[in-house]
C-alpha cells in the first residue's frame, strides 16, 4: 500500500507548524468559507504517491483525482481538494503543473473526518522533477 | 476634473484642459496632490463623466504572499510568515514584523444590529456553515459580493461584471434617469439605478431577497435592505464605497471598509465555475472569520 505515514517525530513536528497556519488557510475569500479543520484531520499527515488523472479547477476549491497504486497492483483514486484558484493563480500555480504531464508525484494530505475514504485536503506535492508546491509550509 | 457647460467638443475640451493646466497648479493645491498621486488622465464619456470601463484589480489577495524559491518551487501558499520568521531566525535575524493576515489586516468591521436582533446574529455565525448561503455557490448578495471586477459603461447604462467564488454574475446599473422596477421580482444583487454626483457614480440598489448576508457572520438582512455605492475614478483608479441599510433590523447604517481598486491590464480571465464538493463532508461547524 502507498501509504506512508510519516514518523511520528517529523510529522509532529510539521503539524504544529500546520496546525499554527491553518486559520490562516481557510481565510481565503471575500465570501465566507468553512474551515479546512471541519472536514479533514490535521492531526494525521499521510503521504501518498501517484499520478494525477484530472484536475478540476473550479471553485471554491480545487480538487485533483489521484490515482495510487496499491501493493497488491490495484489502483485506488483519491479525491482531494485544495486552496481556491484565485489562491493558486496568485503563487504561479495552474492546472497544467498540477496535472505533471502524468509523471508520479509525491503528496501529502489531510484524511477526511468523515470516514470518508480516499479523500483528503492536499497540503503538499512534489513532482519527478524535483519542484514542489506547499500549501502551508514545512519549517525547512 | 473639470467640466464647463461651454465646452461641447471633445476638442474644445481638450484644448481648455491644456490652457487651463498652469492656472490649476496655482490655485488649487489640492489639484496638485491629486494629480501627483496619479497622474493619469480619467478617461471621460462623450457627456463627460468619468468613464469606469475596464477590468479592476482590488487587490484582495493582496495579503497572500506566496514564496517561490529559485527552482520554482512553491514552497508556501498561505501562512508563509511563519516560514519567513523560521529562515530570518535562522539566519540570526529578527523576523519581519507580521504581515496582515487578510486584505484589511482583520480588522473587524461587522453591520450592528438592533439589540433583538444580536442573538439571532450570533446563531446564524455559529452555525455558518449550516445557513450561510453563498457557502454553497449561492449568489453572495450585495455588498458582500464586494467591487466588481469589469465595468463596461455607456452614457445610460453601466454594467459590473464579477468573478466570485460563488460563479459569474453581472448587475445592470441604468443612468438613463428611470426609477426603480414597479412591482419587481426580488434577487440577489437588486434592482440598480444610478446616477452622477460630480464626478462619483452613485448607485442605489434595492427590491433584494433575503437569500443573502451582508458579511460571513450571520449578518443577515431583510428585502428592506438598500445599498448605496460610490465609485470615484482617478486615473486609473477607482475608491470604491459601499453602504447597507436596513432600518428593520440594522441599528445604524453599514459602511463597508473602502476599496481602492486598480486598472489590470491584464485580460479579464473567464469565471469558473463553483463547483461545491465540501459540505457533504463537513463534520462540524468550525469556520473562520472574514472581516470586512
Amino acid at each position: 500500500m502507498s501509504i506512508n505515514p510519516k514518523s511520528h517525530r517529523s510529522v509532529f513536528s510539521m503539524i504544529k507548524l500546520i496546525l499554527a497556519a491553518i486559520a490562516l488557510v481557510v481565510t481565503a475569500q471575500a465570501t465566507g468559507h468553512h474551515s479546512v479543520t471541519g472536514q479533514f484531520d490535521v492531526s494525521q499527515l499521510l503521504e501518498l504517491e501517484g499520478t494525477v488523472q484530472r484536475v478540476r479547477w473550479v471553485n471554491p476549491h480545487i480538487y485533483i483525482q489521484l490515482e495510487v497504486t496499491e501493493e497488491n497492483g490495484e489502483a485506488t483514486l483519491w479525491s482531494l481538494g485544495t486552496v481556491p484558484v484565485a489562491m493558486a493563480r496568485r503563487a504561479g500555480l495552474n492546472a497544467d503543473r498540477l496535472m505533471s504531464n502524468g509523471e508520479p508525484v509525491s503528496v501529502t494530505v489531510f484524511p477526511a473526518r468523515d470516514g470518508t475514504a480516499n479523500l483528503g485536503w492536499m497540503n503538499s506535492i512534489e513532482f519527478s522533477d524535483g519542484t514542489s508546491v506547499s500549501i502551508v509550509p514545512d519549517r525547512r | 476634473m473639470l467640466s464647463n457647460p461651454v465646452i461641447s467638443t471633445r476638442k474644445d475640451r481638450s484644448r481648455f484642459v491644456l490652457l487651463t493646466l498652469a492656472t490649476l497648479t496655482m490655485i488649487s493645491p489640492f489639484h496638485i496632490a491629486a494629480q501627483s498621486e496619479n497622474s493619469t488622465p480619467t478617461p471621460l464619456l462623450p457627456n463627460d463623466k468619468p468613464d469606469l470601463t475596464g477590468t479592476w484589480y482590488n487587490d484582495e489577495m493582496g495579503w497572500i504572499n506566496p514564496i517561490i524559491d529559485e527552482d520554482g518551487s512553491i514552497v508556501c501558499i498561505v501562512g508563509c510568515e511563519l516560514l519567513v520568521a523560521a529562515r530570518a531566525r535562522a539566519r540570526g535575524e529578527e523576523p519581519p514584523a507580521a504581515a496582515p493576515s487578510s486584505y484589511n489586516d482583520g480588522a473587524p468591521n461587522r453591520p450592528l444590529y438592533k439589540a433583538q436582533y444580536q442573538e439571532r446574529v450570533k446563531e446564524l455565525d455559529e452555525r455558518q456553515v449550516e445557513f450561510d448561503p453563498a457557502l454553497r455557490c449561492g449568489n453572495p448578495g450585495l455588498p458582500r459580493i464586494g467591487p466588481p471586477d469589469s465595468i463596461s459603461q455607456r452614457t445610460d447604462q453601466v454594467i459590473f461584471m464579477y468573478e466570485d467564488l460563488g460563479g459569474a454574475f453581472f448587475r445592470i446599473i441604468y443612468t438613463d434617469g428611470r426609477d426603480h422596477w414597479d412591482n419587481p421580482e426580488t434577487t440577489f444583487l437588486g434592482d440598480s439605478i444610478g446616477y452622477w454626483d460630480g464626478d462619483t457614480l452613485v448607485v442605489e440598489a434595492v427590491n433584494f431577497n433575503d437569500e443573502t448576508w451582508l458579511i460571513d457572520d450571520g449578518a443577515f438582512h431583510t428585502r428592506g435592505l438598500k445599498v448605496t455605492e460610490r465609485l470615484s475614478r482617478v486615473g486609473d483608479t477607482i475608491l470604491y464605497q459601499a453602504t447597507a441599510e436596513d432600518p428593520e433590523v440594522l441599528a445604524e447604517p453599514w459602511e463597508m471598509t473602502p476599496r481602492t481598486l486598480v486598472l489590470d491590464a491584464n485580460p479579464q480571465m473567464e469565471p469558473l465555475p463553483c463547483v461545491e464538493l465540501d459540505m457533504d463532508h463537513i463534520v462540524d461547524g468550525t469556520h473562520h472569520d472574514n472581516a470586512r
